[in-house]
Parts: C-alpha cells; sequence; structure tokens
C-alpha cells in the first residue's frame, strides 16, 4: 500500500511515543553499566528487530550484566549457557528423563527457554551443540522427543567470542554466523569510564539494583511498530547498492577490492541491513529510516558477512576496511 | 629279357642321378643369401659394414608363400661387436623376385685374425609347413693395431686447426642487422612523409565550480520542478549542493550523510551563521526525500535561495590582480 505524506506523519507521532520506552531502558540499563552505550543499543536493535547479536570483545567488558541488566529492565528471564568443548545439545535444549514414580518419560527443559539467553563463549562448543542453539535461534522453537515447544517471546540469544584465544575452539562456519543479524564488536572503555566503573563497583552500598520498567508486551508492541517505519526505495536502493558492491566491487569502481572479497553480503544482508536500519530509525524516535541510519548499523549488520581472502589477510585487510572503502564510494541518496 | 631289366635299371640310375643335382641346382636359385663386408681388415675400433642379402625367386615358389626369418647376431661374438642393424629393406623386390637387404655394421677391440661363423637363413613354407635352412660364407676379418714407431720419440699434442674465415658462416647475423637496418630506414622515411598530427582545439575556458553551482541553481529556480515532484527537486537541489563542496572543498561530499557532511565541511570553510541554513536544506530534504514530506511553496523557494547563499558565502576569494612591477616604476 502507498504511504501518503499524512501517513507517514501519523506514524511518525505514533512512533514517538511507542518509542518514549527506549530512553527509560537506557536510562535504567546506564545505572549500572558504564559505557558500553554502542553495545546496549545493538543490544536494542537487535531486540526489536527479532535478531541475534554475536559480540566479540575480550572478557571483562561487561557482556553479561548488560544483558542480565537489559532482562531485568524489561521484567524477562534470563538465562546463561557456558559454552565449553564437553557440552551436549541436551545441556542447551533439554531432554527426556525418566520418572520412577509415573513410571514414564518427562521433559526437562534446558536453559533456552528464557526470554534472553547469553551463550558465552560459543565458539568452545563443539558444532553440534552450536547447531542446537542456531537452529532454536532460526525456528524459534524446540523439538524434545515428540514435543516441539514454541520459545517464548521476546527471545534473543546474545553469544559472545572471545577473539585472543583461538586455540581449542570450534569456528563459527560462515553459514552459522549469518544467522546472527548484528555481529558487534566492542572495546575497552574510556580512562574516565573506567575510573567511573571502579567506584561504582567498590562503593558500600553494592550494586545498583535495576527496576523493571518496561514489560515484554510493550517490545513485542513496538516490534510490530519497528516493521511499520518507513523505507523510502532510494533508501532501499542505497541498501541494495551497499550489499552488491560486497559481491561485484568492480561495478562502483572499486575494483581494487575484487582481489580481496571472496564473498559478499548474502540476501539475508539487505534484509537484516533494512531491518536495523528501521529499529535504529525507531530508537532515534523516527517514522522513516535516513541514510544515517542505513550507515549506523551498516558495519555490525554486514561485517560477518563479507568473507575476506587469503590475499587480504596476509595484507592484513579487515572487513571493516572493506566496508569503509564501499561506504565512502556509494553515493548516498 | 634279361637286356630289357638292365635297361630299365640303367634308365632309373640316370634319371636319379640326372634329376638330383637338377632339384638341387633349382634349390639353390630359388633362394639365395650372401653376406658381403665392405672390408676384410680394419684397425682397433674402426668399424665393418656387412650388407646380407636375402633372395627369393618367385617363379620357383608356384604360388605357395614363404616366409624367410634373418639371423639375429648377439651384440657380441667372437671379438667383434655389433654396432648397429638397419631395418630390413624390401627396396629390390619386383615381380620375379623378392629381396631383402640389410646392413650389419661390426667393429673389434681386439687385435687378431677374427671370424664371423656363417649366418644361419630360415625360410618357411606358410602354405605346407616345410622348413629349411640357409647359410652363408664365414667372414674373416683382420683387426690391426696401429703401427707405432718405438724408435722415435714423442712428439707433442698438435694444435687446434683453424678454420678459414667464412661470410657465410655469420648470416643470421648479417640478416638480422640488414633487417634492423631496414626497419630503420622505413620508419625514418614514414616519419619524414608523415602528417602533421591535427592541433588540439582550442581549450574550452574550465569553468568554476562556483559558477557552475550557481548556473544549475538559477535553472532549477526557472525550471520550479516543485510543481510536479517534490521530491526530485530536493534531490536535484542537493546534488548541486553537494557536486559544489565536491569540487570547490575536495570532500566526497555525494558519498556523505547529511550530518557527516555537516561535520565534514566545518574544517574546509567558515559558514558561520550559513551553517544553520546549509542544515535546515538538508533536514527537510531529507524530510522530502524520505519521509514524503510536502513543504509549502514558500519553504520551496525558501530552501532554494539559502542554497543561493551558502554558495555565495563559500566561493573563493577572487585572486588579488598582479602589482605593477617595481623595476619598472623606478625607470
Amino acid at each position: 500500500m502507498e504511504n501518503t505524506s499524512y501517513d507517514i506523519r501519523q506514524l511518525n507521532e505514533r512512533i514517538h511515543q511507542a518509542s518514549a520506552f527506549v530512553d527509560l531502558l537506557n536510562m535504567e540499563i546506564n545505572k549500572v553499566i558504564v559505557g558500553q552505550k554502542y553495545m546496549v543499543e545493538r543490544l536494542m536493535i537487535g531486540l526489536l528487530a527479532q535478531g541475534h547479536v554475536l559480540l566479540e570483545g575480550v572478557p571483562g567488558l561487561a557482556k553479561t550484566l548488560s544483558i542480565k541488566s537489559l532482562a531485568s529492565a524489561i521484567n524477562a528471564r534470563f538465562s546463561r549457557i557456558q559454552f565449553t568443548p564437553d557440552l551436549l545439545p541436551a545441556d542447551v535444549v533439554g531432554t527426556m528423563i525418566y520418572n520412577q514414580q509415573r513410571n514414564e518419560f518427562v521433559v526437562r527443559r534446558g536453559p533456552i527457554f528464557a526470554n534472553f539467553i547469553l551463550a558465552d563463549e560459543i565458539n568452545r562448543a563443539p558444532a553440534k551443540v552450536q547447531s542446537a542453539l542456531l537452529e532454536a535461534m532460526q525456528e524459534r522453537q524446540i523439538t524434545i522427543g515428540d514435543s516441539t515447544f514454541k520459545l517464548e517471546e521476546p527471545f534473543l540469544v546474545l553469544a559472545t567470542q572471545n577473539p585472543i584465544e583461538q586455540e581449542g575452539t570450534y569456528t563459527l562456519p560462515e553459514a552459522q554466523v549469518d544467522r546472527f543479524m548484528l555481529k558487534v564488536v566492542i572495546g575497552y572503555p574510556t580512562k574516565d569510564e573506567e575510573r567511573h566503573i571502579i567506584r561504582q563497583n567498590l562503593q558500600p552500598e553494592g550494586q545498583t539494583k535495576i527496576n523493571p520498567v518496561v514489560n515484554p508486551s510493550e517490545i513485542l508492541e513496538a516490534r510490530k511498530l519497528v516493521r511499520e517505519v518507513y523505507m523510502d526505495e532510494k533508501i532501499e536502493q542505497y541498501i541494495i547498492d551497499v550489499v552488491f558492491a560486497t559481491r561485484n566491487p568492480e561495478e562502483y569502481k572499486l575494483a581494487k577490492l575484487k582481489p580481496l572479497i571472496a564473498y559478499g553480503g548474502s540476501p539475508r544482508a539487505s534484509i537484516n541491513l533494512a531491518l536495523a536500519s528501521k529499529a535504529y530509525a525507531f530508537m532515534k524516535r523516527r517514522g522513516y529510516v535516513i541514510p544515517e541510519d542505513v550507515r549506523s548499523v551498516c558495519f555490525d549488520v554486514m561485517r560477518h558477512r563479507v568473507g575476506l581472502t587469503y590475499e587480504a589477510e596476509a595484507e592484513n585487510v579487515t572487513s571493516e576496511n572493506i566496508l569503509s572503502e564501499i561506504l565512502n564510494a556509494v553515493e548516498v541518496p | 629279357m634279361k637286356v630289357k631289366k638292365h635297361i630299365f635299371v640303367y634308365t632309373m640310375l640316370v634319371c636319379l642321378l640326372g634329376s638330383s643335382p637338377l632339384l638341387a641346382q633349382q634349390y639353390e636359385d630359388y633362394f639365395q643369401v650372401k653376406a658381403v663386408p665392405d672390408t676384410t681388415s680394419i684397425r682397433l675400433g674402426e668399424q665393418v659394414n656387412i650388407s646380407v642379402t636375402a633372395k627369393v625367386m618367385l617363379y620357383a615358389l608356384k604360388g605357395a608363400s614363404l616366409k624367410v626369418v634373418f639371423p639375429n647376431l648377439p651384440d657380441s661374438l667372437n671379438h667383434l661387436e655389433v654396432v648397429s642393424r638397419t631395418p630390413l629393406d624390401t627396396a629390390g623386390s619386383n615381380s620375379q623376385q623378392k629381396l631383402w637387404k640389410q646392413t650389419i655394421t661390426l667393429t673389434s677391440f681386439d687385435s687378431g685374425r677374427w671370424e664371423l661363423p656363417p649366418m644361419k637363413f630360415e625360410v618357411f613354407s606358410v602354405t605346407d609347413g616345410s622348413y629349411d635352412s640357409v647359410f652363408t660364407e664365414p667372414i674373416i676379418i683382420d683387426v690391426t693395431t696401429v703401427a707405432v714407431d718405438t724408435s722415435k720419440a714423442f712428439k707433442p699434442i698438435k694444435p687446434l686447426r683453424r678454420v678459414a674465415w667464412n661470410l657465410l658462416d655469420y648470416w643470421p647475423w648479417l640478416l638480422g642487422i640488414l633487417l634492423l637496418v631496414t626497419g630503420v630506414v622505413l620508419y625514418f622515411v614514414y616519419w619524414r612523409k608523415r602528417k602533421p598530427a591535427p592541433k588540439p582545439p582550442p581549450a574550452q575556458p574550465l569553468r568554476s565550480p562556483y559558477e557552475t553551482a550557481m548556473d544549475e541553481l538559477a535553472q532549477l529556480g526557472k525550471d520550479k520542478p516543485w510543481n510536479t515532484d517534490v521530491k526530485l527537486y530536493y534531490t536535484q537541489l542537493t546534488d548541486i549542493l553537494r557536486q559544489y563542496f565536491e569540487q570547490q572543498f575536495h570532500i566526497a561530499a555525494l558519498e556523505q550523510t547529511s550530518a557527516e557532511l555537516l561535520q565534514n565541511i566545518k574544517p574546509v570553510t567558515v559558514l558561520n551563521q550559513q551553517r544553520d541554513k546549509l542544515q535546515s536544506i538538508l533536514t527537510l530534504a531529507d524530510l522530502a526525500k524520505f519521509a514524503k514530506l510536502q513543504p509549502s511553496p514558500q519553504e520551496h523557494e525558501d530552501c532554494l535561495q539559502k542554497a543561493i547563499a551558502v554558495v555565495e558565502w563559500t566561493k573563493p576569494a577572487a585572486a588579488p590582480a598582479p602589482e605593477p612591477d617595481s623595476t619598472n616604476q623606478k625607470k
């Protein structure tokens, strides 16, 4: 259906009102999370756009605390799974156990039955466990024995990877990494932020408590509105140009990138870039997407979807370098 | 009666005695073999070519087909070494006879008189399966050493023998030099006779980004595209401004978002109060382009005027007029 300017103005007003909880949520989370605004913002994009987030960062950067705080602020169930080499799929999704009194097998649900899942160090578990989790992420349902269980919405998986220790890990295959909407690389806090973190953690009254400020039902309503955010065809074309430039850089006067790219973004990249841009616009309390929204989320959506060749790795070229070149070459509408 | 009996016995004896040599003569005629050396005396290491021939007369075959097997000499026999064997040559065959030829090259490294034993040729009748063999005559080869006069002193090794200089030995070089000289001469002739390159048309004076932007903005004001397509108007307006910034200040304005452009233009030009104008143009244009906003006609005009004001404000200062030469003034 064609949107008129009146529709968009109305939508803009609706979104302006409906997205007010984003500020509340931010304020509540910022009570315990110092810095890492970027990571919290990406978590909320994943939450609103119904996508999962892969976090890459060294230990101790408040990854667990962030998602735990988000779960507390939304009054949702949080579960943490520490991935280890001896973990089994049943340890994640659950299993059938024999009840001697009732003389029957009963389902014992695994930790995945929660709203927010922290899959810590996902690359430490073998492929079959990763696969079980990623299948649940995609299907949003679990089958144990003969019974299928729908996972409760909102359902957000935050998986973490440690970029420095690669020994004894099982690297996620490209096809499975592609299922994460965002791959966020987080860095260390600034000096001021670090000082604030020390003070906050050493205060005599202990850690500040997070109060629930949003209901899961509000999040589900917001998700519907996110999909209604207006995206002009010029923005759609811009997204297509960016994704196509990763596949055929020579068509965008970037022939020098051709030998560095093994494979470009899939159609899932285009879908997720559009959806994440809408979620970002929603968080900025706008009812329409502008090019800034696309560029803001582009690195996180695309960095794990651009495959590098050996030549690129030999020259220390990262997917971020390639995406920067592409964004600097593709004309903004 | 006795006389008749004797006549019969004598007749039979005459027939037997007469027919046997005849048959033998006929057999020798129809299959002959020969081994003829080109020399029978060589020095150590020299070679002897032995021409081996087998000949079958076709008239004696009477339609029967024969197969001739040549002798298979070992590589070394009786102080003689076989150096090479040529393939069987049947070029001498005709309608009367079949002829096989082979040349066997022998040598020897032992002095003395050595005999090449008779070589056995075998003949098979394919038709009735009969078999016979014929031998060549043995060949005696004298192998002598080099005669050395031990009474004389040793002589020095002979120097390298010089070959007389011959011009034809250097023909590839001469041909190359000749071709090179010809090529150079042809190129020189072509260079002398070629037409002079056409003079490039006089270069049009380049228009400055400021002039281009002002002309395009004036044209936009005349065309008034907002009457038909507001989105197109704001797209053209922002494109003119972005192209102007790109050419004037060498920033990639076309590849930057509105916020990035406002941020990146700050270091390259002084916008002062014009910054608000540029921001309002870009914000309104974004709303028109991406949120289907329909600004009022007054806002269209205002945006155009603001764009002209921004371009005017940021235009490069005119280059100062060249000062009169001080040395001339002194004079």
